[in-house]
């Protein structure tokens, strides 16, 4: 490429002050040596005057009344409740001190649940509860082992002789 | 949205939400718990202690038999609020429902029948990964013991 054809292709970013200060005296000083360059500079100025009237001229058909008057209307207008509220409601959350009160309540109601769903101040017991228990007649024997913490749940054998060798199960039956 | 993201209450309050929803998945009810039943013949003739119950002894010491013999373990997967049934020794059957899940323990509706008599019917609430001990009818010349135990799934 030829030094010409890049300083045509800077020629339109320097006219728009777009170089750097050391460029842009480098094109300037090429362009007033280069007759070439320099009617490439002519051509740019010229569709560029050409176009700045051309939008000068639209500009000026355009009416910006109707524009002004509609954002002038939407500034006055009563807003409803609801779009009052929203904003309002907006303005909470938004607000920076304000805003942590939506964590702080997000805290409290995870308390709360805790508080009802886990024992207070106590540990959840490793024993095993009963909750209900029928033995249908037969007697029953309860243990918890604080050792071990086993609960052992001994039914005693049925005095009707169901149960194979009652008497050796008797014997050795109600052993804690 | 990215930027209003970088503000610190909404991540925190994100945060906290997500924590909330992690807090609940564990303690809601399990898929299913697997319940492992261990048939165990305790006697006093003798002075045999199976070595397969080593993990039983301690808590079998309070009931003060002289034997403790493994005589079976079933293990099964019962689906939430659902039931399975467990072959006993001595023609009995030990019926376990899933019930409830709160406080990581496990509810449990227990039925032991020997043939069509009920023996036994009872309602646990058992540790997660802990287990209860049952034990009284008679068998083979001692007591038939079982160690039922759970863990969710």
């Amino acid at each position: 490429m030829s030094q010409c054809e890049t300083i045509q292709e800077s020629i339109g970013r320097w006219l728009d002050g777009e170089l750097q200060t050391a460029d842009s005296e480098a094109v300037r000083r090429h362009v007033e040596g280069c007759p070439d360059c320099a009617a490439a500079r002519q051509r740019l100025e010229k569709i560029h005057a050409t176009l700045s009237g051309l939008l000068t001229a639209q500009a000026s058909e355009l009416e910006f009344a109707p524009f002004w008057r509609e954002v002038r209307r939407r500034i006055d207008e009563k807003r409803s409740w609801h779009e009052q509220l929203i904003e309002w409601a907006q303005s909470l959350v938004t607000s920076p001190r304000l805003a942590w009160a939506v964590p702080a309540a997000i805290m409290l109601v995870l308390g709360f649940f805790s508080l009802a769903k886990w024992p207070v101040g106590g540990q959840v017991s490793n024993y095993a509860s009963v909750e209900s228990i029928d033995t249908h007649g037969r007697n029953v024997a309860l243990l918890r082992d604080d050792k071990t913490k086993t609960t052992i749940i001994w039914l005693y054998q049925d005095p009707e002789g169901e149960n194979e060798n009652v008497e050796e199960a008797t014997k050795s039956g109600p052993a804690f | 949205m990215w930027k209003k993201l970088r503000n610190p209450v909404l991540l925190f309050s994100l945060a906290l939400v997500s924590a909330a929803s992690w807090l609940h998945a564990a303690d809601s009810a399990p898929h299913a718990v697997q319940v492992t039943v261990r048939s165990i013949l305790a006697g006093s003739k003798s002075d045999e202690f199976d070595p397969k119950l080593k993990n039983l002894e301690q808590q079998l010491k309070p009931l003060k038999h002289r034997s403790y013999r493994a005589l079976k373990d079933e293990t099964q997967t019962i689906p939430w609020q659902g039931s399975k049934a467990f072959d006993i020794p001595g023609g009995r059957s030990l019926t376990i429902a899933t019930q409830e899940f709160q406080n990581d323990r496990i509810g449990l509706k227990i039925r032991l029948t020997q043939g069509d008599k009920p023996l036994i019917d009872t309602t646990v609430k058992i540790a997660n990964k802990g287990n209860i001990i049952l034990g009284g009818p008679a068998h083979e010349g001692g007591s038939l013991i079982l160690s039922i135990s759970a863990s969710t799934q």
